[in-house]
């Protein structure tokens, strides 16, 4: 990789970084005016994390370095993985590296350390939110994998930049339904993973309904910030992945200014679109009871079979 | 021109499978009444997209007529006769919900499975929708079989004759318009005749619970 | 002459189920002119056999709407002879009989389109209309089965009408299917699919689809045949319901679904070069259907369940006869017409039974030689005759049916269906004999009520007797030209 390549990957981990915050505001403030609240200002977030760096940690004595080193790991596969995904370029400098199974993997590692994180100190919080958020991890495992083999025989290849290119010279396949079918699972396996309404309420602190913030509640500090950002990045990187995967135009095919620019307007525009659309979700579906999790799940994994029935039957 | 009609179609009649599914998933007679109905005008879309594609005009008053009868009628009738009789929520089925939709989606894969010597054969655009067709058919005989309320199996039976109707606007853009009629009025009175017998198993047994219609063995 | 004879054929019932509809409230001659409607029909039915005797098919209507070859004429017979008897047996002919105006009205009205469905179904030329009418016994049929309300009736009527319908809706996506194959073959949507029609076209036609559409064709017609493992609903429909209505369904409706297998049976043995494919299956489900009538034989309550499984496993024993080539043919037409007579009459004694002595339980039945000795004599012939013993029809048309698939070769499935025969023998008369003799329960009325209603039961056993001691040849005649020309 050359210096072009690093400076474009070291440019985009930085703009997803920065973007990362405001995805989450705006869905907050969305939902907040749905809610016919005022809600806080889309840059919230940020003021959050300056905050969280600026404080102490408070670490229980029963934890280990497994806590220590679980947001570390967290944030930084999570990054990598935004650095994999085209989000305003393709294809990637990284490209070569760029494969579905690996990307989810690489999420997973993400899910695997915060929940070791969660049980580590021994709290009750801790080891229950951990046990909840696997079982969904584990439930959404074959609709994702589903999902993606769709993409991968629709374009001949696992790689996100092959994808990518084989939808922007062939337009009628968007709306292929094996397309439909895998942007559907995808978007309730983010539902699942992000830790969203209908699966998990990312504002609650009950015990009966949270998951996500019940693995981070021994957190504190800038470590707590890390973790935090990293779920906003992820949330991020599904909704690039969602949008350049199955409506890649606009992406800049080439280094050229213009290119650039169109590509950095399209997909924050795509990020928002979605954004909204995951508030008004959220708004208006109640939470699921979490043994009825399952059944949302396996509606995924029906969706992702019905996409690569689909894909394999049309070629 | 050829190839937007293909896609139109497997959409379409994806849009029609997903609502079985739906069935199969959600837990209240209302939301099943609701996914029946937008199965129907699914369908109907779909048959007068295969009518403009296909030129042929018969097809616009299948569409039409199966927007009021199934779209419309129908789970008129439906909502009235589940406000009389039943409680909102389906008892848990014979077979819970995430097993069945694993089953739907294996039922499916056998459908595509089913449906290969129908592919070889035809050379319509059309063609690829015509597994998700016998798929929906498959689901709908699941659901059938494993609900526990008259009711929700009523609604199965209307999805199984929603499947055979896609299956021939797929196949073979539909059949004879006089057929049609027909089919639609047996399918009408076979409905009718059905509400009559909700209506009378919760006037005998206090319940629509097929589970309490057991005195007959052997 | 062929309109006047299929119009007398079909159109009296229509108009009998208008006058029914209309006049309210129920009055008596409104009852006898069903029953005379029924009469005019058979004639009519009578004059179509001759005529098709002679060779050329009846036609009738624009386009050959209707269309009476040898095969409809023989199950068009049936049905009329069945349907007169039940309506002559029906509820709301005399005064005293015990129900209210409603019923009677229900009856005739729903009970004369049911025979007019039965009729249509056998009659029209067109496939998907013929599946049109089927569907039309469904529901009518299925209105009469809870015509008194109990629970138990309810339940059957529910059974009925849920399972009948999904298999009848599997029939209609096997005919889909058939067509999808006319249609790519013959590239033109033609406006009706006639039977003679697909019989020309279907050596041109796909194997591959007609193999599938046969399973859907025979799933959902062999539903309403009464086949295994399809058969769940038959019990319950037949014994729950009024036994004029049981008559007329496990008579003939039987009768009109395996017309419609034997139908579809031929067309796609036509385009699949052989029989080979649909006798496997025909003859598995047959085999089963056999099996589960004759043991579910041995451990029957009721007299009427006893009468609905033994039509299951006379329905098997048809079905499996069609796969015995020419002969078995005849023989299985044979045994269609024997069934349809000795089952009826049957089912319309049950009725009289059960009116005297108040229960459908065999065990509540005892002495029936002695309070009521003419009934009781055509019940024990109707019996004998079920159980295939000679010299009633049944012997003979089985004879010739275990004949023909010895001679076929069909060695094992022909001596497990005698095996099967003999326990269902044994199954019916161990139940049957004690209810004919035995000393009579107390506060059972002596007599015969209705002497009158008892003539045509007696016809019909008279009927089987002579069917039993030889073959008349008008009947021989037709029957051997459906087997040689296969309905043509």
């Amino acid at each position: 990789m050359d210096v072009t390549g690093i400076v474009c990957e070291a440019a985009q981990a930085v703009l997803g970084l920065a973007l990362a915050p405001g995805v989450v505001g705006l869905i907050r403030r969305v939902k907040a005016r749905l809610q016919n609240r005022r809600g806080a200002p889309v840059w919230q977030p940020y003021a959050e994390l300056r905050k969280l760096f600026g404080k102490d940690m408070v670490v229980s004595p029963n934890a280990s370095w497994v806590f220590r080193a679980a947001p570390f790991v967290v944030f930084g596969s999570t990054l990598v993985v935004y650095l994999l995904v085209p989000a305003f370029i393709t294809p990637l400098p990284l490209n070569a590296a760029a494969d579905l199974f690996a990307l989810v993997y690489l999420l997973l590692l993400g899910t695997f350390a915060l929940a070791l994180g969660g049980l580590d100190p021994g709290s009750a919080f801790g080891g229950m939110g951990s046990s909840r958020e696997m079982t969904i991890a584990a439930l959404s495992e074959p609709a994702i994998a589903l999902a993606m083999l769709s993409l991968a025989l629709g374009a001949g290849s696992t790689n996100l930049g092959e994808i990518a290119a084989r939808t922007i010279a062939n337009p009628l396949a968007a709306l292929s339904a094996g397309h439909v079918f895998a942007f559907a699972a995808l978007f309730i396996v983010m539902l699942a993973e992000t830790g969203r309404l209908p699966v998990d309420n990312p504002a609650t602190h009950l015990e009966l309904t949270m998951i996500h913030e019940a693995m981070t509640l021994e957190y504190s500090g800038p470590c707590l910030a890390l973790i935090e950002w990293a779920s906003w990045l992820k949330l991020t990187v599904f909704f690039t992945l969602a949008a350049n995967l199955f409506l890649p135009w606009g992406l800049a095919t080439s280094l050229t200014p213009a290119g650039l620019a169109i590509a950095a307007v399209t997909t924050v525009a795509k990020l928002g679109v979605l954004a909204v659309a995951v508030a008004v979700i959220e708004t208006r579906i109640a939470k699921l009871r979490l043994f009825r999790v399952p059944e949302l799940l396996a509606v995924s994994f029906v969706l992702g079979l019905l996409a690569v029935t689909s894909s394999f039957s049309v070629r | 021109m050829d190839d937007v009609f293909a896609q139109v179609s497997v959409l379409g009649a994806s849009g029609v499978l997903i609502f079985a599914i739906v069935v199969l998933w959600r837990h209240g007679v209302m939301a099943y009444i609701s996914a029946f109905r937008w199965q129907s005008n699914v369908l109907a879309a779909l048959t007068a997209a295969v009518a403009y594609f296909g030129h042929d005009r018969d097809l616009y008053w299948v569409a039409a007529l199966m927007v009021v009868v199934k779209g419309v009628a129908i789970p008129r009738l439906l909502t009235r006769l589940a406000r009389r009789v039943a409680t909102s929520r389906e008892a848990e089925p014979f077979v819970n919900t995430a097993t069945s939709l694993v089953l739907a989606g294996l039922l499916i894969l056998l459908a595509h499975a089913a449906a290969r010597p129908l592919l070889e054969m035809s050379s319509a655009p059309t063609r690829a929708a015509i597994p998700l067709a016998i798929g929906l058919l498959f689901v709908s005989l699941f659901v059938i079989v494993s609900r526990k309320k008259a009711i929700t199996q009523v609604i199965g039976f209307l999805m199984l004759e929603n499947a055979i109707a896609l299956l021939a606007v797929l196949a073979t853009y539909g059949v004879p318009l006089v057929v049609e009629l027909g089919v639609f009025l047996d399918a009408m009175m076979g409905f009718l005749v059905m509400q009559i017998f909700v209506y009378d198993i919760h006037d005998t047994f206090d319940t629509v619970d097929v589970d309490a219609l057991n005195r007959l063995k052997h | 002459m062929h309109l006047f004879l299929i119009a007398s054929l079909v159109g009296p019932w229509a108009l009998g189920a208008a006058l029914a509809a209309v006049v309210r409230p129920y009055r008596r001659w409104v009852g006898w002119i069903t029953v005379g409607v029924g009469a005019g029909s058979a004639a009519a039915a009578a004059g179509l056999w001759v005529l098709a005797l002679g060779g050329t098919p009846a036609e009738a209507g624009p386009s050959h709407l209707f269309r009476v070859d040898a095969l409809s004429a023989l199950v068009a017979l049936c049905v009329t002879l069945v349907s007169a008897m039940s309506m002559a047996l029906g509820p709301g002919l005399a005064a005293d009989d015990g129900n209210d105006p409603r019923t009677s009205r229900t009856f005739r009205a729903y009970g004369s389109l049911f025979a007019l469905a039965m009729l249509l179904a056998v009659t029209l030329n067109d496939v998907a209309l013929m599946w049109v009418a089927i569907e039309a016994t469904t529901i009518t049929s299925a209105l009469l089965v809870p015509l008194h309300r109990t629970r138990a009736s309810v339940e059957a009527s529910w059974k009925y009408v849920l399972i009948g319908s999904v298999g009848i809706a599997l029939a209609f996506a096997g005919t889909v299917l058939a067509y999808f194959a006319f249609v790519t073959v013959t590239a033109a949507r033609s406006h009706t699919l006639d039977w003679p029609l697909l019989t020309s076209v279907a050596p041109a036609l796909n194997p591959g689809l007609m193999r599938l559409a046969f399973v859907f064709l025979l799933v959902g017609y062999g539903t309403k045949a009464g086949l295994a493992p399809m058969h769940t609903w038959l019990p319950d429909a037949h014994s729950e319901a009024p036994a004029p209505l049981s008559a007329m369904m496990s008579g003939v409706l039987l009768a009109v679904a395996q017309y419609a297998i034997l139908r579809w049976k031929l067309v796609v043995d036509a385009s699949l070069g052989g029989a080979a494919f649909t006798d496997r299956v025909l003859l598995a489900l047959g085999l089963l259907s056999i099996l589960i009538g004759a043991l579910s034989l041995v451990r029957q309550q009721s007299y009427k369940r006893l009468l609905a499984y033994s039509s299951i496993e006379h329905s098997g024993f048809i079905c499996v006869g069609l796969t015995f080539g020419p002969a078995g043919v005849f023989a299985s037409l044979l045994h269609m017409l024997n069934h349809a007579l000795a089952k009826s009459t049957g089912f319309l004694l049950s009725g009289r039974i059960l009116a005297r002595y108040g229960t459908t339980d065999v065990a509540g039945v005892r002495g029936l030689i002695r309070t009521m000795p003419v009934t009781g004599t055509l019940f024990a012939a109707s019996m004998l005759a079920l159980m295939g013993l000679p010299p009633f029809g049944l012997f003979v048309s089985e004879f010739l049916l275990f004949r023909a698939g010895f001679l076929t070769g069909h060695v094992w499935a022909t001596s497990a269906a005698l095996v099967l025969a003999g326990i269902g023998f044994v199954a019916l008369a161990a139940h049957v004999l004690p209810m004919i003799y035995g000393a009579a329960p107390a506060g059972v009325a002596r007599g015969e009520r209705g002497r009158l209603t008892l003539v045509p039961l007696v016809v019909s056993v008279v009927a089987l007797i002579v069917l039993g001691l030889m073959v008349p040849r008008a009947i021989g005649a037709l029957l051997e030209r459906i087997a040689g020309g296969m309905a043509a």
